[in-house]
């Protein structure tokens, strides 16, 4: 690592850190303490106590797999991961895949593309809760705009759609559908970075416009499309916002989701099934995240 | 017939264009539109426009709700902690960039492979962590969780950061005399704006924005912010529609503009992580 421009042994790099290792570990402390406080210990209490029943004021009691087989047995939990396994693929296809779409519209550099970008933005720039809230008023059966805009055609209609099965999982839906602007962000990056020789030459070699997109751009930005699935199935999987401010899971359990469950299991005092919840989360996230690692080829280079 | 399929696809292409535009801006615009409606206007008909604009509600708001409060305490909360967690953050970054020392690859893969873990399921820990410490119920108590949420991604950022920056540059000043301190706070801080600002932006917009925890970790009215005071106002005036839009507003606005004033780093940090969304 030495730079040839300094005499040798003058400042050697390794002598320099060596005099500062108090420094280095110094400054390297309050990261660790926040890791250990928030992270380490969280998770590995998370896990260990998912075994036991603990009502946070007497020491949890070690119950084996209880509070897991509690778990699959409440159709609560049971409509959850059902939920969740439909907005994963609603997440994967339709919610990737308009993202995907803008990114492809905006690489055409059309007028106005920097500006449909900059204001695709502005959904994720404001608080989820506040988002919630304006769709729980779009979707009111009283002012909503939705309902007013029926009503000028047929002046009976009425819904209460986050009140209603089964309009409430899709107006729940809704409230993250078309805002796909990480995933666009994504596409779009990695498309900006094809090199211009590859469009250019597969011009040469006779290739249609949407066969440049077939073969050349799409499974270049494979990577980016990937990593939108995994961050949209992760928010998919830890959704809570758009849920508690709209429907609170209801009606029924028909917008139940594993967030939500586990706040109210916290709230309850039922700590070890709440963190059995917790593992699950994070497990499903695992799962989901290898699924689409090898599903799409991630750690392969391209050029 | 080529023109008129290059003009089917540019129909096709402006349409989808205006159709994100509208459906990321008109539910907004529909609120703070509404704000200067009156009750029996946004029941009679919510698209039309307001007859008069009146800033009277916001004053009402102001003076009679703790809304100062509340965005006092979102200001805090949001602004401590980021500052804090910044340079934290960025001490650690810079020696994982710059420095070899025993343990500096197993200490950088613990940091980032917390991304992997939803903050959502250490939910109980933290909340009786925060109980432990006698902080449940105090702003302070939600200003140190956000302390801890945008590790992995702050670490990422800053130490690719400080990674551009040359050695050559902290040879050149340590010839000069200068010690690990000044190496890093006048060498290599101010060369790292550009990431600083990146991870700084995203951290003070989540935490800004945050609500799940702070929904968990406070009770009383003086110690909620902005998104929290929101929900509750929506429970508890569900018949003051004006009021509704206006506090949302509130909520809503201060983000955005944020966001307009700083819209590259947000758009390059939020691309960069694939957090949100």
């Amino acid at each position: 690592m030495k730079k040839k421009g300094i005499k040798p042994g003058h400042i050697s790099n390794t002598h320099w850190e060596k005099k500062n290792y108090k420094w280095i570990y110094l400054f390297l402390l309050p990261t660790t303490v926040i890791f250990l406080m928030f992270y380490l210990v969280p998770i590995v209490q998370v896990f260990v106590t998912s075994f036991t029943q603990w009502d946070g004021f007497n020491d949890p009691v070690f119950n084996g797999l209880t509070n897991y087989q509690n778990l699959f047995t409440s159709s609560s939990f049971l409509i959850s991961l059902k939920n969740l396994l439909l907005w994963s693929l609603i997440a994967m296809f339709l919610h990737v895949g308009f993202g995907t779409l803008m990114a492809f519209i905006l690489y055409q550099r059309k007028r106005g593309w920097k500006v449909t970008r900059a204001v695709f933005m502005i959904p994720n720039v404001i608080s989820a809760a506040a988002w919630a809230m304006i769709y729980r008023f779009f979707f009111n059966n009283d002012f909503g705009i939705l309902n007013s805009i029926i009503r000028k055609f047929n002046p009976d209609f009425e819904v209460q759609w986050f009140f209603s099965s089964p309009w409430a999982f899709w107006a729940v839906t809704f409230t993250w559908l078309f805002y796909a602007v990480i995933v666009t962000l994504l596409v779009l990056g990695d498309l900006m970075n094809i090199p211009q020789e590859l469009n250019e030459a597969a011009v040469i070699d006779g290739a249609k416009g949407w066969q440049t997109i077939r073969y050349i751009q799409l499974p270049l930005c494979r990577n980016a499309i990937a990593t939108g699935v995994i961050a949209s199935i992760t928010s998919r999987i830890t959704m809570y916002e758009q849920i508690s401010l709209t429907t609170a899971g209801g009606p029924g359990n028909d917008t139940m989701s594993l967030p939500i469950l586990l706040v109210n299991a916290v709230t309850d005092y039922r700590y070890g099934y709440a963190n059995a919840i917790g593992v699950l989360m994070f497990v499903i996230g695992l799962i989901m995240m290898g699924i689409i690692n090898k599903a799409f080829r991630m750690n392969e280079s391209d050029y | 017939m080529l023109t008129l399929k290059k003009g089917a696809s540019r129909v096709f292409i402006y349409f989808l264009e205006i159709f994100v535009i509208v459906i990321s801006v008109f539910p907004i615009l529909w609120v703070i539109m509404s704000a200067f409606k009156t009750n029996g206007e946004i029941l009679s008909d919510p698209l039309a426009l307001p007859t008069s604009v009146s800033f009277d509600v916001f004053i009402h708001l102001f003076e009679n709700y703790n809304f100062p409060q509340y965005f006092l305490n979102s200001l805090l909360a949001a602004g401590v902690s980021t500052i804090v967690s910044l340079l934290f953050f960025a001490m650690g970054g810079y020696v994982l960039a710059k420095y070899r020392f025993p343990g500096r690859t197993l200490l950088f893969v613990l940091f980032t492979v917390t991304l992997l873990v939803p903050a959502h399921s250490k939910t109980q820990p933290i909340f009786r962590l925060i109980m432990n410490l006698g902080l449940y119920d105090n702003l302070w108590g939600v200003t140190l969780v956000y302390l801890s949420t945008g590790m992995a991604m702050s670490i990422f950022i800053l130490r690719a950061g400080f990674m551009s920056i040359p050695k050559s540059l902290d040879e050149a000043a340590i010839v000069d005399g200068a010690g690990f301190m000044r190496v890093f706070w006048s060498i290599n801080l101010p060369l790292a704006r550009g990431a600083l600002a990146t991870a700084g932006i995203l951290m003070f917009l989540n935490n800004w924005n945050e609500y799940y925890f702070a929904s968990l970790l406070t009770m009383s009215d003086s110690q909620r912010t902005l998104p929290i005071a929101l929900s509750y106002f929506t429970s508890e005036f569900s018949y003051n529609y004006t009021q509704l839009f206006a506090a949302l507003t509130i909520v809503v606005l201060p983000g955005i503009i944020l966001y307009i004033f700083a819209q590259e780093q947000v758009q390059v940090s939020m691309a960069s992580t694939g957090i949100k969304g």
